[in-house]
């Protein structure tokens, strides 16, 4: 036992629990917690908004598998956070959230630059709770790391008020918390028994893979089953490369913008297997026309979502990979197989059909060429955040990857402004990777002030702005349903992105030839700085197919 | 909504934390069901009980149960029905002034039913029942509404049938 403050005893469990890098921007409620952190071993990135701080967490931990965790000061910074923490929830991103608070004395009397953050966090977080009593911090903070990683991951937030930081205890340090939730890993056998016979007596079978898979950690099981029955797969945007994309037996990504081999196969399969998806409305379009012919097998570790959206025949709750692993083994013990046969070969052709052209080589530049020409310059390994809107689909339908977490994306919540941020905790996390945020030039400007923390910091991102001058996606909308009536979508004049990041320091070149695209990336990669590029692309091109919202899924715009 | 709307009962065992209340009734706020009445006591291991009375669907019942399961401070979510359990209410009722023939009439409608006179001011009347959500609408309707100026009620409290 030591005698240490509650500051103290906070960054003391937080070294405890392995934390190396902290996201986050100091204020006055939380002065005493970066007091403690001066000439600490952790590492902290001065970000330059409190919802940069959140992101950058939450892509910290889908690329490392190990909690992000991000600081900000009480009242306007907590709920500057609140955006980024939904986000997190959204996609299930194991975030721990601190902000200072008022001291205690002041609470609810609407103190100076007091929210009240219990509240507010209560829905846009897995858990929240404020450290009312210094002797318990490193429990729950224990407690905190556990909650946000057990089951279906998800953030948590920690209401941390300045008088319970600055009182003086008796603590020891670890502390081991104990968590009531038991949470269901195993499948039934039944279960298990019942989804193989499925899938391997179907004639028309399909998997939908979804981000569950990537947090589990499930893609070599989910591999393996696919090669042992020879299924074709679909995924979510959050799944991408869970099975390599180049591979005949990934029909790529489903849903709203999906491929259209990949909607064909989800109308016309008659067992599909759902793992870790939550089959929200961007990737069943119209539910009462979802999977019509289909008998659905869902996998989940979280009850709430089997079933929630779907009609489900066999549920199966469980984590993805233990359950996958449980169905490998029991087709190796009976020995149950299935080669490839018409099905396979039909979506095979569709594919070949629907092969999306990329090789434009049109001026202003199409966006298709970009994402071809990215391909051919970045690692398999390179990881590419987004933006969000038409710059996030275009990765998400056109660029095939071969590895999962290389796609970081806001799935969810759809935040604009996620992307930069993203790439900063993406490159926090995987230093030794090449990082690119695709950005699109509205969404860009929602957080391009960390143009300051990655020169500040050395951290070299590059952000590829799809330079459209518009919000596209909206604009996109408008030009299909609302009779091209573009209200209040083209941004007009935008900053000239060059000028811009090299006022922060940064690197910043032009791109408007496609002949451009590859040398100027590999320069920008060779510049070894946090590098903008402004890649001025044809505003009129709608990234397509696409299927209307609230639409059959095979009923697509092309 | 579908047509098929019955009452539903759940009695929810949660950790006795500040701020619990509202994380359970938001869950059935953010999916647009009303709760009709809620309650919250201590148990003797020191948890909450709470019991809330709201109206769905079954299939809305069974996604809200899980949501509620979910959250980190729920223990358990235990739906309550009368083969497994008994739920009572308490209702307290005033009367306006009653003319004539209708106190009389009150006061008969009330003891015949179980119910006790706790008060009487005039040609006012206060009086208590019990009995299960249905039962306490019920008599009111009989007595009919308009009769009162005022009714308190307790929410509901169950006990389980099971003996340990």
């Amino acid at each position: 036992m030591t005698v240490m403050t509650g500051a103290e005893a906070l960054i003391e469990a937080l070294k405890e629990e392995g934390v190396e890098h902290i996201f986050g921007l100091p204020g006055g409620a939380i002065i005493d917690v970066y007091d403690v952190l001066y000439g600490e071993d952790i590492e902290h990135i001065l970000m330059r908004h409190e919802q940069a701080a959140g992101h950058a967490a939450d892509a910290y931990a889908r690329v490392t598998g190990k909690p992000g965790v991000c600081f900000a000061t009480s009242g306007p910074g907590a709920l500057n956070l609140t955006t980024s923490i939904a986000n997190a929830l959204m996609d299930s991103s194991p975030v721990i959230a601190i902000t200072g608070q008022v001291p205690k004395h002041l609470l609810g009397v609407d103190a100076f630059q007091e929210a009240d953050m219990l509240s507010t966090m209560i829905p846009n977080t897995k858990h929240n709770f404020m450290l009312r009593d210094a002797s318990k911090i490193p429990r729950m903070i224990n407690y905190a790391f556990k909650v946000a990683t057990t089951g279906r991951p998800g953030p948590v937030h920690i209401d941390f008020p300045k008088d319970v930081q600055n009182e003086e205890v008796d603590v020891k340090v670890p502390s081991e918390a104990g968590y009531h939730k038991k949470i269901k890993l195993e499948p039934d056998e039944e279960e298990v028994k019942k989804s193989v016979e499925m899938l391997s007596d179907a004639s028309q079978p399909l998997i939908f893979a979804g981000g569950g898979v990537v947090s589990s950690k499930a893609w070599p099981e989910l591999r393996e089953l696919v090669k042992r029955l020879d299924i074709p797969v679909v995924t979510s945007n959050m799944a991408k490369g869970v099975i390599p994309e180049d591979d005949p037996l990934s029909l790529g990504l489903m849903g709203m913008h999906g491929h259209m081999e990949a909607n064909i196969a989800i109308m016309e399969c008659d067992v599909l297997l759902g793992v870790g998806v939550r089959f929200d409305d961007r990737q069943t379009g119209d539910i009462r026309h979802f999977a019509p012919k289909a008998d659905v097998i869902h996998v989940d570790i979280d009850p709430v979502e089997i079933g929630k959206n779907v009609r489900v025949e066999v549920p199966v709750q469980a984590d993805a990979k233990t359950a996958l692993k449980r169905m490998n083994q029991y087709l190796k013990d009976h020995s149950i197989s299935r080669s490839a046969d018409q099905w396979n070969e039909r979506l095979e052709k569709l594919g070949e059909d629907f092969k999306p052209k990329m090789d434009y080589d049109d001026e202003p530049i199409k966006p298709q060429r970009i994402i071809k020409d990215f391909m051919e310059v970045l690692d398999d390994d390179a990881i590419l955040t987004s933006e969000v809107g038409q710059c996030q689909m275009w990765v998400a339908h056109y660029y095939k990857m071969k590895k999962p977490k290389k796609f970081i994306n806001s799935g969810g919540l759809g935040t604009m402004g996620f992307g930069f941020p993203a790439a900063i905790g993406a490159k926090v996390g995987r230093p030794e990777r090449q990082v690119v945020d695709m950005a699109g030039d509205g969404s860009f400007l929602m957080n391009s002030q960390e143009l300051a923390t990655v020169v500040e910091n050395d951290i070299p991102v590059v952000v590829a702005i799809f330079n459209n001058q518009y919000l596209g996606l909206v604009k996109q909308w408008q030009d299909i349903f609302y009779d091209e009536r573009r209200s209040e979508t083209h941004l007009g004049k935008s900053p000239d992105f060059v000028k811009l990041a090299e006022a922060y320091g940064a690197y910043g070149d032009r791109i408007t030839r496609p002949s451009e695209i590859a040398p100027k990336l590999q320069d920008a990669l060779d510049s070894e700085k946090p590098a903008v590029l402004d890649i001025v692309v044809d505003p009129d091109e709608h990234i397509l197919p696409m299927v209307p919202a609230g639409g059959k899924l095979d009923d697509m715009l092309t | 909504m579908s047509d098929n709307m019955s009452y539903h009962i759940f009695s929810i065992l949660c950790q006795n934390r500040p701020g619990v209340l509202m994380r359970i009734a938001r869950v059935f706020t953010r999916r647009q069901v009303n709760i009709e009445s809620i309650t919250a006591g201590l148990e003797p291991s020191g948890n909450s009980r709470i019991i809330v009375l709201f109206e769905s669907d079954e299939r809305m019942a069974g996604y809200l149960r899980r949501v509620l399961e979910r959250l980190v401070q729920v223990i358990d979510v235990n739906p309550l029905s009368e083969e497994t359990s008994i739920v009572r209410e308490i209702a307290l009722l005033k009367t306006r002034p009653l003319e004539g023939d209708k106190k009389e009439d009150t006061l008969y409608k009330i003891e015949e039913i179980g119910g006790r006179i706790l008060e009487v001011q005039g040609d006012a009347i206060i009086a208590e029942i019990h009995g299960d959500h249905e039962r306490i609408e019920n008599i009111i309707q009989e007595i009919g509404p308009e009769t009162f100026d005022e009714i308190a009620r307790s929410g509901q409290v169950y006990i389980s049938k099971k003996f340990e």
